[in-house]
This record gives C-alpha cells, sequence and structure tokens, in this order.
C-alpha cells in the first residue's frame, strides 16, 4: 500500500519547511519527501495532484474532552473523532473526566480498545490524577502509564490541597509521568462566569478574575520547581501567567503552556446578549489581553494550543448564561482559529501550525506531527484561503455548541490522512 | 569472648543512635553481641551482670516484638525488668514525657529503655533522668539496636560488612530503621543503596552515608549481596503516599524474579512486621535466603550486648 501526494505546499513546522513537493507514504509512514513542482515521488498504487494545497502534519490536540463512557448523547469517541478529522485534527488525548472517570488502567485500556474499532483519529488516554478526580487519593499513575496514558491531570477541578498535589507530582516525575493543571483558583473563582471586568459588571455577570489563574498557576510553578515533575499549564489566559511560567523555567522547572484556540478568537464582547456558547473558563478576555496572548504565541511563550473541545448537549446550552455549563466544541474549528491570524496577519502558516503540530508532539513524545521520513503519515491537505460559513447544524460532532456558529472563516481542511489512509475527503 | 572486647572500652553513658557512635563501637557491640549469641546456642547461661540492677521499659508507641527483645535480654542478664506500655497507661490521662520521666528517675532505675513517637524523645529523657537510657525508636529519628541487629546478621552471614552492597528498599521517609542501618552499615564500610517510591524518599540521604537514593528498584538490586525490605504502613498506601497497594507492590514488591536481579548468594531481610504480598512475596519471607527470623534472634544478642555494657561494667 503506497501513495504519493505531489505538487503541494509542504508545511512542516519541525523543520521549518515551506516549499513546493511531494511525498511518498507507505504502510502508513512516510517514506520519502521531494521538492520541487514535479510529478510524483517514487513508484505508488495511488497518486495524488495536490493543485498547489497546503500539505501539513495532521493536528495534534492536547484536550478534547468525550462523552464516552458515560455521556455517550454529549459526544463519543466515533463522534469526536469524525469531528476531529474534518477539522484536521489526527491525534487527540482525551481528558479523563468521563463516567466513571478514567483513573484506573482497566479504563485507559478501555479507552484505546473503542478507540481501535470506532475512531478514525489516533487518541491517546489522559489519566486521572486521583480517584475519581476527587482530590484525595493519589491514583495509580504508573500502571496507567505504562498502559498507555500520556498524561495526568486532574481535569477542570484543580487539587485543592497543595499537599496532596506535592505529592501526585512528586510520585508522576519518579514514574516520568506529565502532569496536566489547570491553572485555577477555585475560591477566587467562585460562582464567576466570565472575564471579570465592566463588561461583565453592565450585564449583571459574575466575574471570573484574572487573580484566579494567577495564583493556581504560581502554586503548580512551585510545585512543578519543587518536585521536577514535567508540568502543562492547561489554557492559560493571560500574559502574566505566562510572565510567572519564564520565571520559573529560569529555576529550572520544566512547564509547558497551552491556550484555547477560541480564546485567540473571541474576546469578552463576543458574550454579548448572554451568549452560552460563549461560556467558557478560561473565559474569553479583553481585547488588550487577547492581543498580547497573539502575540506571544507568536514569540513563542505558549507552546501548544487547544481546541478545548467540551461537548455540551443543547440542555446544558439553553439556560440562563449563569446556570449554562462551561464548554464550547472546537475539534472542527481549530485549524480556522489560527488561520485567521495568518490573514490577519499576526502569524505566518508556519508560526501558526507549529503549536498544533510538532510541538505538542515533542511536549508529550509523540512520534506524529511531522513531516519527516519515518514519521506516521498523518497529513492533511488544506486550502488555506477557502471561505466557510461555519454553521453549527452541519458541524459533525455530537453536540455543536460552538462559539464560531454563524462566523464567517477563511482556511479549511480538504482531505486527511491517518496512517496514510484517507479518513476524511471534503 | 573475642580480643577487640577487652581491649576498647565503651565509653558512652547512653545509646541513643547510631550517629555519634565510632566504627570500633560498633565492632565492639557486635563482637560481644556475637558471643552472646554464640552461648544462647549452645545452651550456655550467661553470667548474671545485670543482677540487682533494674532495666524499665518505657513503651509510649505499642510494640510487642521489641519490648518482648529487650525484656528477654534483661532477664537473661539477671536484671530486674518493669515494662511499662505507657501507650495504654497514664500518658493517655495527658501527663507528659517528661513527667513520666521524672516519675520514675525517682525510683532509680539503672536502664530506661524508651520509645516514644516524637523525633529526639529519648534524647529529651536522657536530659532529666540519672540512668542510662537506650532508644528503642524515637519517631522517625533513630532505631539503634535495630541497626545493631541488621548489621550482625550481615556479618554472621557474609562474614563481613566492608565492600558489600546493600539494598534497603520501602518507605525511608518515615524509617527509623533505615536510617540507623544504614549510618551502622556505612560505619563499617558498606555501600547501602536506597530505594523508595519518590514520594517516601527524604533528600539528604547521602549525610546519612547512602552511597545512592533512587525509585528504580530493578537496578538497584542489581549485584547486591543483601536486599532489606521496611514495612510499608497501611495508612501510607491508598493514595496518600503512593496510589495503591497493587501498584506498590508492582514497582517496589521483593518477587522471585526480582530478586534474581541480586547476587545468587543475596540474603533477604526486613524488620518486621510483614505485609505478605505488598512489600515481599511469601515465598521469599520463607524461603531460604531469608534471614529474617535470624534477625529477631540477634536482636535479644545485641540488647543483650547494649545492656551489659551500658550497666553490666566492663566485659
Amino acid at each position: 500500500m503506497s501513495l504519493s501526494i505531489f505538487n503541494a505546499r509542504l508545511l512542516d513546522p519541525a523543520s521549518g519547511l515551506d516549499e513546493i513537493g511531494g511525498i511518498l507514504i507507505e504502510d502508513g509512514f512516510i517514506t520519502a519527501i521531494s521538492l520541487g513542482a514535479t510529478g510524483a515521488v517514487g513508484n505508488a498504487n495511488e497518486v495524488i495532484d495536490a493543485g498547489g494545497l497546503c500539505l501539513a502534519p495532521g493536528l495534534i490536540d492536547l484536550r478534547v474532552k468525550t462523552g464516552e463512557p458515560g455521556d455517550e448523547q454529549k459526544e463519543t469517541l466515533a463522534t469526536a473523532s469524525r469531528a476531529a478529522v474534518a477539522g484536521g485534527v489526527t491525534s487527540l488525548v482525551v481528558m479523563p473526566d468521563t463516567k466513571p472517570v478514567v483513573d484506573d488502567v482497566a479504563l485507559v485500556r478501555y479507552i484505546s480498545d473503542r478507540a481501535k474499532v470506532s475512531a478514525k483519529a489516533r487518541i491517546y488516554a489522559a489519566g486521572a490524577l486521583t480517584v475519581g478526580l476527587e482530590g484525595h487519593a493519589m491514583a495509580e499513575i504508573g500502571m496507567m502509564a505504562d498502559a498507555g496514558a500520556v498524561l495526568f491531570t486532574n481535569g477542570d477541578a484543580p487539587i485543592s490541597n497543595p499537599s496532596i498535589l506535592k505529592r501526585a507530582m512528586t510520585y508522576a516525575a519518579s514514574r516520568g509521568a506529565i502532569v496536566m493543571s489547570r491553572p485555577d483558583d477555585s475560591a477566587l473563582k467562585g460562582s464567576g462566569v466570565m472575564n471579570a471586568g465592566a463588561f461583565a459588571a453592565r450585564k449583571g455577570l459574575a466575574g471570573i478574575p484574572k487573580e484566579a489563574e494567577w495564583i493556581g498557576a504560581a502554586r503548580d510553578l512551585m510545585l512543578a520547581e519543587a518536585t521536577g515533575c514535567t508540568l502543562i499549564l492547561d489554557q492559560v489566559s493571560t500574559p502574566r501567567t505566562l510572565e510567572l511560567v519564564a520565571d520559573s523555567r529560569a529555576r529550572g522547572a520544566n512547564v509547558f503552556t497551552t491556550i484555547a484556540a477560541h480564546s485567540l478568537f473571541f474576546n469578552e464582547i463576543d458574550v454579548g446578549d448572554y451568549l452560552t456558547y460563549c461560556k467558557v473558563n478560561p473565559p474569553f478576555r479583553d481585547e488588550e489581553t487577547r492581543q498580547a496572548m497573539i502575540a506571544a504565541l507568536k514569540a513563542g511563550e505558549i507552546d501548544s494550543v487547544v481546541s478545548a473541545h467540551d461537548p455540551q448537549p443543547p440542555e446544558e446550552k439553553r439556560l440562563p448564561f449563569g446556570e449554562a455549563s462551561f464548554g464550547a466544541a472546537g475539534l472542527e474549528t481549530t485549524l480556522s482559529a489560527l488561520l485567521s491570524l495568518v490573514h490577519d496577519g499576526p502569524l505566518t502558516l508556519l508560526e501558526a501550525l507549529a503549536p498544533i503540530t510538532s510541538k505538542p508532539a515533542d511536549m508529550i513524545g509523540l512520534p506524529e506531527g511531522r513531516l519527516a521520513e519515518g514519521a506516521p503519515a498523518d497529513v492533511i491537505l488544506f486550502d488555506p484561503n477557502k471561505p466557510w460559513l461555519c454553521e453549527r447544524e452541519h458541524l459533525l460532532s455530537r453536540s455543536t455548541n460552538s462559539p464560531f456558529d454563524g462566523r464567517r472563516l477563511q482556511g479549511r481542511v480538504l482531505r486527511t490522512f491517518v496512517g496514510g489512509v484517507q479518513v476524511f475527503e471534503r | 569472648m573475642s580480643k577487640a572486647a577487652y581491649h576498647y572500652s565503651f565509653d558512652h553513658e547512653h545509646l541513643l543512635g547510631i550517629d555519634g557512635l565510632h566504627p570500633l563501637d560498633l565492632t565492639h557491640i557486635l563482637d560481644l553481641a556475637n558471643d552472646y549469641a554464640e552461648a544462647t546456642r549452645t545452651g550456655q547461661r550467661a553470667d548474671p551482670v545485670l543482677s540487682g540492677k533494674t532495666v524499665v521499659n518505657l513503651f509510649f508507641e505499642n510494640s510487642t516484638r521489641t519490648m518482648s527483645s529487650f525484656e528477654i535480654a534483661a532477664r537473661r542478664l539477671g536484671a530486674d525488668v518493669v515494662s511499662m506500655p505507657v501507650a495504654q497507661s497514664s500518658v493517655k490521662k495527658g501527663e507528659t514525657l517528661i513527667d513520666t520521666a521524672m516519675t520514675l528517675n525517682a525510683m532509680k532505675p539503672d536502664v530506661l529503655v524508651v520509645r516514644h513517637s516524637a523525633s529526639g524523645g529519648a534524647k529529651l529523657l536522657s536530659r532529666k533522668v540519672d540512668c542510662a537510657v537506650i532508644n528503642a525508636g524515637d519517631g522517625t529519628h533513630e532505631h539503634p539496636t535495630q541497626g545493631l541487629l541488621d548489621t550482625l546478621t550481615i556479618r554472621r552471614n557474609k562474614g563481613r560488612i566492608e565492600g558489600l552492597k546493600v539494598v534497603i528498599c520501602g518507605d525511608i521517609v518515615h524509617s527509623r530503621v533505615a536510617r540507623s542501618t544504614t549510618m551502622a552499615l556505612h560505619l563499617l564500610g558498606a555501600e547501602v543503596h536506597l530505594c523508595a517510591p519518590r514520594t517516601l524518599m527524604p533528600s539528604g540521604t547521602e549525610t546519612w552515608g547512602a552511597a545512592s537514593a533512587t525509585s528504580d528498584f530493578d537496578r538497584a538490586l542489581q549485584g547486591a549481596d543483601v536486599v532489606m525490605m521496611l514495612r510499608l504502613q497501611l495508612e501510607r498506601m491508598d493514595g496518600a503516599y503512593l496510589p495503591s497497594r497493587r501498584e506498590y507492590f508492582r514497582y517496589f514488591g521483593l518477587t522471585q524474579e526480582r530478586l534474581a536481579l541480586a547476587k545468587g548468594d543475596a540474603i533477604v531481610m526486613h524488620p518486621g512486621p510483614m505485609n505478605r504480598g505488598i512489600e515481599i512475596e511469601s515465598a521469599i519471607a520463607d524461603g531460604e535466603r531469608s534471614v529474617i527470623t535470624e534477625q529477631v534472634e540477634m536482636g535479644v544478642a545485641v540488647r543483650e550486648a547494649v545492656l551489659h555494657l551500658l550497666a553490666g561494667g566492663r566485659p
């Protein structure tokens, strides 16, 4: 089984490659790369003329929630992966906050077994850091890591007791496991539902102050320094958090950061007249903050962009803003959101792709996310200019709570390959 | 009795820890203890060097085995023994350690054997009484007679201490046994490697004389002459310091396969009481390489030697 894609604009953030050329795929791996607008590379069973479209590594998404097991009405691994490949995402890490919680070897295996039979994309399980995500007893981090869990997190609910978190990080470090934490002080967040500030005040909504993120981040970073644990700060939303990260890195901490793609696209004003699809945590911040985070992404101060895909069915969103669930569907819009930053000027194509391909792959040690000989043939063909209207009734995830609903976007995936096999075509 | 015993005087008022002892002190105690062990094995009665002396066992923490061991040792040397498991008595009524010590001191004992849950408890007591104090375990600090009995057991089985590779695995951070045994073995020239999940490994173990500290048990075991497993307190498991018993056993349990990584003639030790199936497989605990019951036997011998040296005049 071999496939040759030629006449494509090859984009490989890992090597900085941005040239016309082609690739040869054999038995699921990229086996040759050639540059120049020539014909097919090698003798392949199948040949695709990309016609100048962009060919890039498939996206790697470090933060996806599904409802499987337990809330299959929200999303299954199958429906999430269907949406993923339509958005160009070929590897996704699914969060442990399911029913039951993925806090056990058997559940890690369940996720990978279910993914094998039902999912179009590669699915990696994140394990729960504490049993039941209750923040009390450490989960079986070592055995889950051995079973394939790629990172450990307490999900949306940070561990409130720093002593328990410290021990879990100490233990995780000794087993070589990565911990991902949401920097969020739950007491300060309180009953907040959107960014604290004048807009929230005018709308009469309780605010989530930035200090909640700073204090949560400072605590987690200091524990990373003390324990030597590799830490991913999950969905940072302010430049000051990045200053804290830089300080910890200077002290030797091994820390990475992610940001939700929608936080780079929307600001607090988009909440408008109580649009619950725009209710996320961390909340959409003020415009100055959003611009600062885009600049930080360009400067390489943010390591990865995630979809933070969090499917919520209508019954969770058709509620007064304060009562609605947090969370936004995002698998199908991550790439377009980043491409908007290319069209608007601040980012180059490679700068937009790095935090969703090679960088997250390197963070958790995946071989995917690059156009290189020997790499898994997870690739996408996309047209960076193709305009489209995001309408939630056309989204492929089971829950379609997308804040992009009704937005005109530019740039879209046309074909997606996982392990050399085409899993999506538009 | 070996010659060393005659040419070196044990110049210590108390035995509060291995810390502060000289290698010659250790050798001196071990030689004398070995003589007592041999005497017991051959059915000889020990000289009643503690005849007319009073030994008080003051145990603020429950411990049947250590208290019995001291009691038997003292009786073999002819002492009058009073054992006070204070854990159930007046201390519960609010009496402090010092109050209890002062009261007992007024009764003029010759030796106080004390176990207390606070590190430094034995030291505090020694400052307030006029008799010899033997630390039978103070908090997470030291348990010197355990360190000595471990060392004696190893020396009897291996013929030496110097140059041996000893691996101690388990809850190092909370273990007074680990501290005393590591220091004793290091003083006599062994290479001691400590192994624990990182949550149970303190920093600075090199100051005890440990050659290394690791959470990779398999690697630590390679070429070991002695493998000592420590007891894991049940309350430390199940999520507090460790995920679960089965995960602990998976990475730190001593199994036949793991033991095969050590030298072919490696011996297995455990200070007891054991959690079978958590830190050690039953087949190993009861197997031919286990010297666990010999440790208990040497416990009495070492305590006879220590009591003798502190209260029985020069041997």
